[in-house]
């Protein structure tokens, strides 16, 4: 008997996740409720640490795909939990009974016209890390003219308790630290300076990329958060810091500033838990079960959770995560769910 | 006095009352005695200690300020609006209003009442000496009405006596109705009473039933009228002839005492401080130290009625009630000075407590005194000011001569669509103006101050006043409210307009120099604590918005507005704290559907902006703009 597998969100980890999941013989049901498959992956140029394409390993995952239906451009109307499967309503009309539900909704980028004082949306010459990628990737926006002096500042929705966002995004500093690297591949006459509060570069070869810039491109890094942002007749803007290493206030003139928006739990995953009345905690995202052994388990028998669901993640992680969400549901399936006569009790003991 | 001596003529000739007990003393007033002496001690030298703690120009300031006529037409007015009619409470809340009213001013009638009584029937007795501190107030035990001589003057008084027993008992009634469901009258939350609070208010519900018991039960004798003589047929009826009238008395006299001698430790000492409280604010006298002096008379003058509780924003959490100003006090008075400290720093300072309040008990400058007790001593070095490294660019003399300055502020530069907005306001009403702190300023001061540090924001006072100063401006325009307040009060710039951005602009489309499109747009304002409650300017702002677009009203708003949440006046509250009230808040805005939350305060706007991406309304739904934006269109 095929179990049929509902997975929630046609990113990395909804791809991953069904990739492996279809190879172990289940039915797979991916749903995105966007256009596209590939969630932020496809609006990305290149990948941090080596400068992989993002489309190369977007392209990879979705030909791993292998038979998996996938829906896009839908969205879940209604969820029943039964006794033990999910009875789940598609918009595009489809009812889905399902035994196991992996919900992999990812996240949002934070908006940063919150963060008023560094003036997105308001001065023309502040953009985003988002909008930056979308450059490399089309060489299309107006507001990026031959920059001589360029800004990044970390940290932007993220350890910012202001903002309500306390959690750290994990992936901005080495984004950063790469589309330093790229901006001044692509100015090499630029200044390019980072504005940080302390550079989280944890994972294999980030600490190879960082010294890069400072050694290869002259990437300056300035310790210290931006105060404020103003702008100047000409459109340049002036940029407010703190140097907490020469413990000297500064300002500097700017020709582009770009803002690294942190990871804040998905609006649509949101809606979703909501619908199942999943627990979320206190930072936004998703609850796993009790215990640092239960990463992919949620409170509830049969819904699982992986990727940035629960958590900012960088790629890698994010792919280990979707594997082990398959191998966790793979048991569940074949140990737990079959055995209708112990269920209730397995689920107590197991799950 | 012909008419006084027409009635001890008459008196003497054929008396209307006469002396039931000639002593003119009976046992049962030694309670009521003992506890009311001890009062006036207590209080005699409260007050000697009070006005010798007020620094000494302050006190002469104070014995002038009784004799200025138009002062003591204010000090009249007052303490017969405040202490008597409780007029502050009757608007707010009507049945309050009546309760507090009907104690009050009906107790002090009862007591006016009974000393012209004593004064017109037996006149000796006024005399201390002849117990002139006990007669008038058991005068109906005394006495004995003269059969078939009692006139209609006589009658008169009882009638009156009869009428305010009654008003007084139905404002006990309510009063310990009040005790179990206050939310019936109006209030959410009632203060926990203290137990010498608890001593005091039972005698309170006693004194004014039992008094009825008292004179009913001798009515028949001393006379009464309505109330008193009816009670006195029903005992009759139900007893025969046995009226054990004494122990009521003794009741009665207990029941004084033991309330006269609670009052100094009890929140019922408010109502004699009350009185020096009021002369005391209306001479204009400031407290310097958070215990001492003026302060004393606000926090004895504090009646603990708990209507702060309902005004605190921070009070949407139940947990931070304690927080609240009347407990503020009641730790003052304590001098628990672990407690004061922690109250002290978390109010935001948004000042409706203070707006609120019945007697006007400004409870934010006692804390912001107590913040100063410890903050003002605290280091700090603005040598920069005076080397002239000043981040202030001040515009060149001359050129800017008579013109409009138009400073933004810290808060301002971190909310930059509001200095795009005015710009773009001022430029369409063809006004030249510069631009003060284009490249950053120095802080306008006023949060040193309300953290308690004056000293230090006495510095950058200095340092702004000289740059504004120099600048040779005639009008200062600020679209700040913190920096407007205290560029109004505190700066003392002679010959320079100090004027909010709202006004400014709204008297630009007044003269007709700006034209504004009227758009259906439904919009609710927020008045900014420090504009509205802590400057007065409510109507400016609403009637230029009413020229752009549809003013819908919030839930409470004018001097009962919600604080956002996001005062800087705090300085211990969390963030999430914060944004639990800014949800309260938003939550009032919202009553009527509006489509646009205006407010005049780069605070406001930050915190309101946040609040409506974390409420989770969709995109779109509900948006927040500064004042400038919408007039900008």
């Amino acid at each position: 008997m095929k179990n049929n597998i509902l997975i929630i969100g046609g990113g990395p980890a909804g791809l991953e996740a069904s990739a492996q999941l279809q190879r172990m013989g289940y039915n797979v049901i991916l749903i995105e409720k966007s256009p596209r498959l590939g969630g932020h992956l496809a609006k990305w140029d290149r990948l941090f640490p080596d400068g992989v394409p993002a489309d190369d390993v977007l392209g990879g995952l979705i030909k791993e795909l292998n038979g998996v239906k996938y829906f896009t451009d839908t969205d879940i109307r209604a969820i029943n939990r039964l006794e033990k499967s999910y009875n789940v309503r598609l918009t595009n009309g489809i009812t889905v009974l399902s035994d196991a539900v992996l919900v992999a909704s990812g996240f949002d980028l934070f908006d940063a016209v919150r963060k008023e004082e560094y003036g997105y949306g308001i001065y023309d010459r502040v953009i985003t890390n988002a909008d930056l990628e979308a450059w490399f990737k089309t060489g299309s926006d107006k507001r990026i003219d031959n920059p001589r002096k360029i800004g990044f500042v970390h940290c932007v929705g993220s350890r910012d308790e202001k903002s309500g966002c306390r959690s750290c995004s994990k992936v901005c500093c080495a984004t950063a630290v790469k589309q330093a690297i790229e901006v001044k591949q692509a100015f090499p006459e630029a200044e390019v300076f980072c504005f940080y509060m302390d550079l989280r570069l944890f994972g294999r070869h980030y600490e190879d990329l960082y010294l890069k810039a400072q050694k290869e491109y002259g990437i300056r890094f300035i310790r210290g958060r931006v105060a404020e942002v103003s702008e100047n007749i000409d459109g340049t803007l002036v940029v407010k810091a703190e140097d907490t290493v020469a413990s000297k206030p500064l300002k500097a003139t700017l020709d582009l500033l770009v803002l690294m928006s942190g990871m804040r739990p998905s609006a649509s995953g949101k809606a979703v838990g909501d619908l199942l009345e999943m627990t979320v905690e206190e930072d936004g995202y998703f609850a796993v079960r009790s215990g640092i052994a239960a990463g992919q388990r949620s409170p509830l028998p049969g819904l699982f959770l992986a990727g940035a669901a629960t958590g900012p993640k960088t790629l890698p992680e994010t792919l280990a995560d979707a594997r082990a969400a398959a191998v966790e549901i793979d048991r569940y399936l074949t140990e737990i769910f079959p055995d209708a006569r112990n269920y209730k009790q397995l689920v107590r003991e197991r799950w | 006095m012909t008419p006084l001596n027409l009635i001890l003529a008459a008196q003497a000739a054929d008396p209307e009352v006469i002396d039931r007990i000639p002593s003119g003393y009976s046992h049962f007033v030694i309670p009521f005695t003992i506890g009311m002496t001890f009062m006036l001690c207590w209080i005699g030298v409260g007050c000697v200690r009070l006005l010798a703690a007020i620094p000494r120009a302050d006190r002469l300031k104070f014995w002038k300020s009784l004799f200025i006529p138009k002062t003591v037409v204010r000090n009249l007015k007052d303490l017969f609006g405040d202490c008597l009619l409780h007029v502050k409470i009757w608007q707010r809340k009507p049945l309050l209003g009546y309760m507090h009213s009907a104690i009050a001013f009906g107790w002090f009638m009862l007591i006016v009442l009974g000393h012209i009584e004593v004064a017109l029937f037996v006149p000796a007795r006024l005399n201390v000496a002849r117990g002139g501190l006990f007669y008038p107030i058991f005068y109906r035990y005394f006495v004995w009405m003269n059969p078939g001589h009692t006139t209609l003057r006589g009658s008169f008084f009882f009638f009156l006596m009869d009428f305010f027993l009654l008003y007084v008992l139905t404002g006990i009634a309510m009063a310990v109705f009040k005790r179990f469901r206050s939310i019936v009258l109006g209030m959410r939350h009632t203060t926990k009473p203290s137990l010498a609070d608890r001593v005091a208010l039972y005698s309170l519900w006693l004194i004014f039933p039992l008094r009825l018991l008292a004179e009913s039960f001798t009515a028949d004798l001393s006379g009464g009228s309505f109330l008193t003589v009816g009670v006195n047929h029903f005992w009759h009826f139900l007893f025969g002839d046995k009226l054990w009238f004494t122990p009521c008395w003794w009741a009665y006299s207990i029941c004084l005492g033991l309330f006269f001698a609670a009052m100094p430790f009890s929140r019922y000492m408010h109502i004699l401080t009350e009185v020096l409280w009021i002369l005391l604010r209306n001479a204009g006298i400031k407290p310097s130290h958070p215990r001492k002096g003026v302060a004393e008379a606000e926090i004895y003058a504090c009646s603990s009625c708990g209507l702060c509780l309902d005004a605190c924003p921070m009070n949407v959490q139940k947990k931070n009630l304690k927080y609240s100003s009347v407990y503020f006090i009641r730790f003052l008075r304590r001098h628990n000075e672990k407690k004061i400290n922690a109250i002290a720093d978390k109010c935001l300072m948004c000042d409706k407590c203070h707006a609120l309040c019945p007697v006007c008990v400004d409870a934010p400058a006692l804390r912001r005194a107590q913040r100063a007790t410890g903050n003002n001593a605290l280091p700090y070095n603005y040598s920069y000011l005076e080397t002239g490294v000043s981040g202030a660019d001040v515009p060149s003399k001359g050129s800017e001569r008579g013109g409009v300055l138009y400073f933004a502020g810290c808060m301002t530069h971190l909310t930059p669509r509001i200095i795009k907005a005015v710009d773009k306001v001022f430029k369409a009403a063809g006004i030249e103006y510069s631009f003060a702190d284009r490249d950053g300023g120095v802080c306008c001061g006023r949060p040193l101050m309300l953290a308690g540090r004056l000293e230090a924001a006495a510095k950058v006072i200095e340092a702004n006043k000289k740059m504004i100063e120099e600048s040779g401006c005639e009008t200062l325009v600020l679209s700040c409210p913190i920096c407007y307040k205290v560029f109004k009060e505190e700066y003392g710039l002679r010959g320079i307009k100090v004027i909010h951005y709202t006004q400014f602009i709204n008297d630009l489309i007044a003269s007709g120099k700006l034209k504004v499109e009227k758009t259906g747009e439904r919009i609710v304002y927020h008045d900014p604590c420090e504009l509205g409650r802590g400057c007065g300017v409510y109507i400016e702002p609403r009637a230029a918005l009413g020229q752009a677009g549809n003013l819908v009203k919030a839930r409470k708003e004018y001097d009962e507005s919600v604080c956002c949440g996001g005062s800087l006046g705090s300085l211990t509250l969390d963030t999430r704290d914060r944004a639990k009230i800014a949800e309260s808040s938003l939550d009032n805005l919202l009553a009527n559907d509006p489509d646009t939350i205006v407010t005049a305060c780069p605070l406001c706007l930050k915190t309101f902006s946040e609040a409506v991406s974390n409420s989770g309304r969709p995109p779109g739904g509900v948006a927040v703009k500064d004042f400038a934006e919408v007039i900008a269109g």
